[in-house]
């Protein structure tokens, strides 16, 4: 266990899994799609650390894209390092907006409000949980960015790739009831988020329902207690089970308080 | 062909999930450990029980009333049957004259006498409770002894569950816990010599179970002349040899692993079947490292308890009485033909690994997934044979040809269910 965390991995955590969440958050949150709704045209933002990583997303009435071909008016939000997008995803520091004045409009008008709206459902509070509608939107996106998160961690991370280290290749399932599936491809010891596929799984690590995932993602509840009581259920090849509840294990340190 | 198998209701646990809930209310996990379904991989967790009522000879009872012939063992300390009625009456007669004193019973050093008889590397006997007390104390030992720090595992180890023996990415132990712990595969010769010239001069251990007795993976027994390649090494280097027998001890060789692989370990650690249930675990070792055993700081409460001494002593007289190791041959190979062949009427695949004392089972699965060999281990449990799907099994002196028979029976018909869930898996 390390007890330090790497603010550059927390840097690719942030860029590839929480902002990664837009898209999903523009697909689930009623209010998202009437942020978006306010675009007259496209807007590409890319979202660069200096001498570092990056990524794109395309900005439409109608959602979100990631990583799509550039359309529209272009803005670049620019962090100085990795531990200044981690301060501004904490909310203590500014980026450095490279736009014009219509990619300012959309950053004060569009973005900036979607993405305290995704901070509101990744950490909700408990008056807003009651609204189960709510509670669910922000499951489903705790889930899609803890996923990505096990993918960023695993390579990235000391202790992430110490864990991805023991796993053998194969795919790992991670299913939320009978309805919702993600697919982790292990290949190599480096690890990627892929579409789910009908080809079975190698391993299997399955919430009985959304609720637990998000008890679970969100610190409230003991995965290894739902192991046991058959909230979650493992099967397959466990040592892949195993090794990717350390990795979810230390995502928490990236992603907790 | 004909299957012929008979059809048996599968069990039911209510009593035991019921149980298992209100242990979940005030025990962390409800069952921490090996022994509880997390760890213990009941899979799924509802088809497996969760607490025993009684035990008698090779069988438990659940707390739903449910009878298992049992391939666990308590994990291995049920060596000569539960409740054998020499080493109760053994630990009864000591129990009237005493236990935990404020000086030990003298029985401890006729125990220590037996041990260091009966054990062929061995010159003294050290007492604890668990297995991990004494593989931790041959660690101490082997760095005092060498004043060196780094300790040499094979990969997949288990040697319990001290901060030194867990992994950088555990829960709750310290990068600096692990930072002296080396990895080699094994029956990699090649790689223990590459390890000991790259760290020449501070390498204080070699540790390794007798052979590869891991979970989730076919056993595999020592390679020809391995050990004594791995012995020479240890002395060329100064290396001290720890041999994990907490597993596997007595039921190769009451002379010990080593003797049965035909070399002598410097350290060597028992625990698991020394004294029939009864908690006692020894560290045994060679004249050689009595000095610096003797310097360590090490005790508990209730190492010196002297019933379990008493148990010990008649434990092992009794597995010298019936030849435990040939008898665990015998029956172990006659359980492995009767369910590999089994499988095999089913057109399945059983692969049988490690020795037939402790044997390892997988049901070969095309996706290579174990998820097949889950689903018949549960099946298996729910008709009265208490497998798992992830660790050897054990077996103990009670066990009879009847019970293994019952046991391929059942095997059989959890056989024809799997297949009839699975009839395109040919």
């Amino acid at each position: 266990m390390l007890t330090d965390i790497d603010e550059r991995v927390l840097a690719s955590v942030n860029l590839h899994a929480v902002f990664g969440a837009l898209p999903r958050l523009a697909e689930l949150a009623p209010q998202a799609r009437g942020l978006l709704a306010l675009l007259t045209k496209p807007v590409t933002l890319t979202l660069r650390i200096v001498g570092g990583d990056s990524t794109r997303h395309v900005f439409r009435a109608d959602g979100v894209t990631a990583g799509a071909p550039a359309d529209g008016i272009r803005v670049t939000l620019l962090f100085r390092s990795a531990a200044h997008l981690n301060a501004v995803v904490a909310g203590t520091a500014q980026p450095i907006p490279l736009a014009g004045p219509g990619g300012i409009r959309f950053l004060t008008s569009v973005f900036t409000p979607l993405m305290d709206l995704l901070g509101g459902y990744l950490r909700p509070s408990e008056e807003a949980l009651v609204d189960e509608a709510f509670a669910d939107v922000s499951r489903l996106l705790l889930l899609d960015v803890a996923v990505t998160a096990i993918t960023v961690v695993a390579n990235d991370d000391r202790s992430g790739r110490y864990s991805a280290a023991q796993m053998a290749d194969g795919d790992v399932e991670i299913s939320v009831g009978d309805d919702l599936r993600y697919t982790v491809r292990v290949d190599d010891h480096r690890l990627t988020r892929i579409a789910a596929t009908d080809r079975p799984a190698r391993a299997v690590f399955g919430f009985l329902d959304l609720r637990t995932a998000g008890d679970v993602l969100a610190g409230r509840e003991s995965a290894l207690a739902c192991v046991g009581d058959g909230r979650i259920a493992v099967r397959g090849y466990i040592p892949l089970v195993d090794n990717t509840s350390r990795i979810l294990d230390r995502v928490g340190h990236y992603l907790g308080d | 062909m004909t299957i012929v198998a008979p059809v048996i209701t599968p069990y039911t646990f209510s009593k035991s999930l019921e149980t298992f809930a209100r242990a979940q209310r005030v025990i962390p996990a409800g069952i921490p450990g090996h022994l509880g379904p997390t760890e213990g991989l009941h899979l799924p967790y509802d088809r497996f029980p969760k607490f025993s009522s009684r035990a008698s000879g090779t069988k438990f009872w659940d707390v739903d009333g449910n009878e298992f012939i049992d391939y666990m063992c308590g994990y291995g300390p049920n060596i000569l049957g539960y409740n054998d009625p020499d080493v109760d009456a053994a630990a009864r007669a000591q129990a009237k004259l005493e236990d935990v004193v404020s000086l030990p019973s003298a029985i401890m050093i006729d125990f220590a006498e037996l041990l260091v008889d009966q054990v062929t590397s061995a010159d003294w006997a050290f007492f604890a409770k668990n297995g991990g007390d004494t593989t931790t104390l041959a660690v101490m030992t082997a760095r005092a002894a060498t004043r060196r720090k780094k300790i040499v595992f094979v990969k997949g180890y288990y040697h319990g569950v001290a901060p030194w023996t867990q992994k950088l990415d555990y829960p709750g132990v310290l990068e600096e816990d692990v930072a002296n712990n080396l990895y080699v595969p094994w029956n990699d010769l090649d790689a223990l010599r590459g390890m000991f010239s790259a760290h020449r001069g501070e390498i204080a251990a070699f540790i390794a179970t007798p052979y590869m007795h891991g979970n989730f993976l076919d056993n595999a027994l020592p390679a020809e002349g391995y050990w004594q390649e791995v012995r020479r090494l240890c002395d060329e280097h100064g290396v001290v040899l720890i041999v994990d027998d907490v597993r596997a001890g007595f039921r190769l060789d009451l002379a010990g692993s080593d003797a049965y692989f035909g070399f002598e370990a410097d350290l060597i650690c028992f625990c698991k079947a020394l004294a029939n249930g009864y908690n006692v675990s020894a560290l045994l070792g060679k004249d050689s490292l009595k000095d610096a055993v003797s310097s360590l700081t090490y005790t508990g409460s209730y190492w010196m308890s002297a019933v379990p001494f008493a148990a010990g002593i008649a434990t092992q007289r009794k597995l010298r009485e019936i030849d435990a190791p040939a008898l665990f041959e015998r029956l172990g190979t006659r359980l492995i033909d009767g369910l590999v062949a089994a499988a095999s009427d089913h057109d399945f695949t059983l692969v049988a690994s490690g020795a037939p004392s402790l044997f390892y089972l997988r049901l070969d699965d095309p996706a290579d997934s174990l998820l097949l060999h889950q689903e018949w281990i549960a099946e298996c449990v729910q008709r009265g044979v208490y497998l798992t799907s992830h660790h050897n099994h054990f077996i103990n002196a009670a066990l009879t040809d009847a019970d293994i028979d019952r046991t391929v029976e059942i095997a059989h018909d959890a056989f024809r269910v799997v297949r009839g869930r699975h009839p395109e898996l040919v």
